[in-house]
């Protein structure tokens, strides 16, 4: 058999390919749901981060917008999720729309500066807004609880009725309530991607003046992905909020936090679909399998010996380079137009024109 | 009158702080049009040398001595081996080195030295009467050695720049890389030259600025603040220019001081909330800054 | 005696794109040498190339019979090949002084800096009563003027001048040329000339090479093109 083999969406083995990543998928989330409490509380928290990287995946990597502050979107949707549930006493679960929409306008407004900053300079905006964030957070300590932080009780975290699950079975809750958040994002990200925005958000990344000059309204492009952007990471928030249960600014959603998410969207792959799992895997495994060097440090030294190997090496990441080690044996593409072959798309356009013409002339 | 002399004067110390980081930033904007993220990770690392110097009987004054010539070598060999092969590539790659030199020293002052507060030797003496009275406000003699020492390197970049052949070098690459090249200047060579520099001058400001700049500390976080007010000083006096990073950082630092203590609002602790205010100010309304000469984005 | 440099079989491009194939050209001690050809021949390219200023994908480039490894400006400038790009050849932020300065940064010999700076002086005596103007508000003929002057700060012995007379007044291309003349009379610099104005170059060249399409097409003496009407009419246009 020749390699690589080509396979074109829509046809039968591609569905059979699309199929059986799925199954995986189910399958890893069953295997999942079986393990030992911390076991599955790391895989929650792998789960959680894989959100987030892709919320910023969205921003950074298909749009091109460099932030390196999306711990502020993290902790906004956690402090929502904190304030709704404290103080409103909303259920948890209830609250991941919610700290998505906040996110979503947030993101949107960070996004209005970015029509014109633009580059490293964006960059140090969001590294601002990172850094400005815990400052913001003990500025109105009177819903967050400021530096001494905000307790979510755990009686208010008892899963709904309709789930089945009791208040013991509240990591077990949180677990499928991850995998369902993971399971929409990526799809969400997919379809996006692989529509008509998707092609306006790659020309915004590659040439804005080219692409304005296509049609593409790129403010429209950047402020709205902007937001979406920030709008999944604060859902991944949300998620966060319910797993710790108690927030501090200054721990959690310091610029180091942002920091990380980059790091991991970078190590996994940007503009890739499984980048963020695998970043996500990365930034949380990592970290732990090393905490006994290097007096807990060990890590943030290794992340960046990775990283520089990644950008010298791989600069599409760890997906990218499996993705093109695959490619070698597979390859994906769109299915070719079935009316006419693409060298004979003027005549066909130029045939359907007589048809039109009795409108124009009645 | 007296309060608001110790705010005046509170505001220079922090001021002159900027000034110092803003001036690595320039350093390395105006020869290679880029932000070393890391800048304040260099300053930390180095600090931490001067600490363990310190600690290990040496005189402050003498500590740094060292940490000057490790900063200027981590800077000059970041540029060189790491910066320089990815520049020319996209702007995404240089900031992901710089992200990687950022978090790489940022752990491995933590790998070496803990990631406990140390409390840093002050390279003056303080104490109840270390300070000049001027009409009831304290000038406290740190303010008045770090402004010196600010005031000292601004001079002696200001020669440096303006009656060296290197200075001038610089500043012709800083200029048009393509044109200094054809008079015979190696690119190459002043790049890593104003990376060391840069590096340099950070680590000379480090052990000034760990015991002014809150807690007081040398901490793994001491440096995000100040990287932040630099940027902002940086930004608002023009990213390639002297000059502006001297009034970009003493505007910064007594404009935040009279600010945090006149609007009370504030609650008197959104320094950098306001900083992040000024990045984005400068950046939307005069992207050059007041003195700067380039444009920043390359379209 | 070997020439001053001598360029066999370049090759060289952008990229992807070659516009150099396999082109040979060679100067003398002290002659002048006239580039000719149309736009996109690739004349800017092989003053490029021969400045040290665009890598080569192939051949070889000698100074004084000696093969150049790792041509780069500061070493063809050390070497005596100087070049005046075309356009801004000026660095458009410094001083007057620092340009000319900046010119002579490859030199060993510091302190005959300054009685040469003294001299381009006396030849343009309005780059010296704008010593301290910064280069970017002079008018286009003191630009090109200095861009002279600062290339020949390091004393070269091959002047390469890239469109020297592009958008200026005809009255001080003139003048260009005459200086131009002086320059190789009195200093014994060598120039390789790259020209629209091909009339002008023509009166002062010995040489001519015809550039087509990144090869050399034709080369002789000056005199004989001034005078075969065939090329004239084919190249020059008059």
């Amino acid at each position: 058999m020749k390699l690589p083999v080509i396979v074109e969406r829509g046809t039968t083995p591609y569905r059979a390919i699309l199929a059986a990543v799925v199954a995986a998928g189910v399958l890893a989330a069953l295997w999942g749901s079986g393990l030992e409490p911390f076991e599955q509380g790391q895989v929650t928290r792998f789960m959680i981060y894989a959100v987030a990287i892709a919320g910023l995946n969205v921003a950074t990597g298909y749009v091109g917008l460099l932030s390196v502050g999306h711990s502020a979107f993290l902790g906004m949707g956690a402090f929502t999720t904190g304030i709704l549930v404290v103080h409103q006493g909303w259920e948890p679960w209830a609250t991941i729309p919610a700290a998505f929409g906040v996110c979503l306008v947030a993101g949107l407004l960070v996004g209005l500066p970015a029509l014109r900053i633009k580059g490293l300079y964006l960059a140090m905006v969001t590294l601002a807004f990172a850094v400005a964030f815990p400052e913001l957070v003990a500025r109105f300590d009177g819903l967050t609880g400021g530096s001494s932080g905000m307790n979510i009780p755990r009686l208010s975290m008892r899963p709904p009725e309709w789930s089945g699950f009791t208040l013991g079975e509240k990591d077990q809750w949180l677990y499928w309530l991850g995998v369902v958040v993971l399971a929409l994002t990526l799809y969400v990200t997919h379809c996006l991607t692989r529509s008509r925005y998707g092609l306006a958000m790659a020309a915004v990344r590659e040439n804005e003046i080219a692409a304005s000059s296509s049609g593409i309204n790129i403010a429209v492009v950047k402020t709205l992905m902007f937001g979406l952007s920030g709008g999944i990471t604060g859902a991944a928030g949300a998620l966060f909020a319910i797993y710790m249960g108690t927030l501090f600014a200054e721990g959690s959603f310091t610029l180091m936090a942002g920091i990380t998410l980059l790091i991991g969207l970078v190590i996994g792959g940007e503009r890739t679909i499984f980048g963020p799992i695998i970043g996500a895997a990365c930034v949380v495994y990592i970290p732990y399998y090393t905490s006994s060097i290097g007096q807990g440090q060990g890590s943030a030294v290794l992340f960046a010996v990775i990283l520089l190997l990644v950008i010298f090496l791989a600069p599409s990441g760890i997906a990218g380079a499996l993705g093109s080690l695959v490619n070698r044996f597979v390859v994906v593409r769109a299915a070719r137009p079935r009316t006419a072959p693409p060298s004979r798309t003027g005549p066909a356009v130029s045939s359907a024109e007589p048809e039109r013409g009795p409108v124009l002339a009645p | 009158m007296d309060i608001f002399l110790s705010r005046l004067f509170a505001g220079t110390t922090s001021g002159a702080v900027y000034v110092l980081i803003a001036l690595c930033l320039v350093m390395v904007f105006r020869s290679s049009s880029t932000i070393n993220f890391a800048q304040g990770e260099f300053a930390l690392f180095t600090s931490y040398v001067t600490w363990w110097l310190a600690g290990k009987g040496v005189n402050i004054w003498l500590a740094v001595v060292p940490a000057i010539l490790i900063g200027f070598l981590m800077g000059a060999l970041a540029e060189r081996w790491l910066v320089r092969p990815v520049r020319k590539r996209d702007e995404t790659a240089v900031l992901i080195v710089g992200l990687a030199l950022f978090t790489g020293l940022n752990g491995l002052s933590g790998w070496i030295w803990g990631s406990d507060e140390k409390p840093f030797p002050r390279m003056l003496p303080t104490g109840e009467d270390t300070y000049i009275d001027i009409a009831g406000a304290r000038l406290h003699y740190d303010t008045i050695l770090i402004v010196a020492i600010m005031a000292a390197v601004v001079a002696g970049l200001t020669l440096f720049f303006n009656k060296t052949s290197i200075g001038l070098q610089m500043r012709a690459v800083a200029t048009n890389p393509d044109s200094a090249a054809l008079c015979g200047v190696r690119v190459g060579r002043v790049l890593t030259l104003s990376w060391g520099m840069s590096a340099a001058v950070g680590a000379l400001a480090g052990p000034l600025l760990v015991p002014l700049v809150p807690p007081g500390q040398l901490g793994l976080s001491s440096m995000f603040p100040v990287l932040i007010f630099a940027t902002a000083a940086a930004l608002l006096g023009g990213l390639d220019s002297i000059k502006g990073a001297v009034v970009g950082g003493l505007a910064l630092g007594i404009g935040l001081a009279m600010v945090n203590g006149y609007v009370t609002f504030l609650g008197g602790s959104m320094s950098l909330t306001s900083a992040l205010v000024v990045i984005v100010a400068v950046l939307l309304v005069k992207p050059t800054g007041l003195f700067g000469a380039r444009r920043l984005e390359r379209v | 005696m070997s020439a001053v440099l001598e360029a066999r079989d370049l090759v060289a491009g952008y990229g992807g794109l070659t516009v150099l194939r396999e082109v040979s050209v060679s100067v003398d001690p002290s002659e002048v040498v006239v580039v000719l050809g149309a736009n996109g021949a690739g004349k800017s390219t092989l003053l490029s190339a021969l400045s040290g200023q665009l890598p080569l994908t192939g051949g070889q480039l000698l100074v004084d019979g000696t093969p150049v490894r790792n041509a780069r400006p500061d070493v063809m400038l050390a070497k005596g090949v100087s070049l005046v790009p075309q356009g801004r050849g000026t660095l458009t932020g410094l001083s007057v002084m620092d340009n000319l300065r900046l010119g002579a940064v490859t030199r060993k010999d510091k302190a005959e800096v300054g009685t040469d700076i003294d001299r381009w002086f006396t030849v343009f005596p309005r780059l010296a009563e704008r010593r301290d103007q910064v280069a970017g508000t002079l008018s286009g003929g003191e630009q090109q003027m200095l861009a002279v002057a600062r290339a020949m700060m390091s004393r070269p012995r091959l002047l390469l001048c890239d469109e020297i007379s592009l958008g200026l007044a005809p009255v001080v291309v003139q003048e260009l040329f005459v200086t131009l003349a002086e320059v190789n009379r009195e200093l014994g610099t060598a120039l390789l000339l790259v020209e629209q104005n091909a009339e002008l170059a023509l009166e002062i060249a010995s040489r001519v090479y015809l550039l087509e399409v990144g090869e050399v097409g034709a080369s002789g003496s000056a005199e004989s093109f001034r005078d075969d009407n065939s090329i004239r009419a084919a190249y020059l246009g008059y």
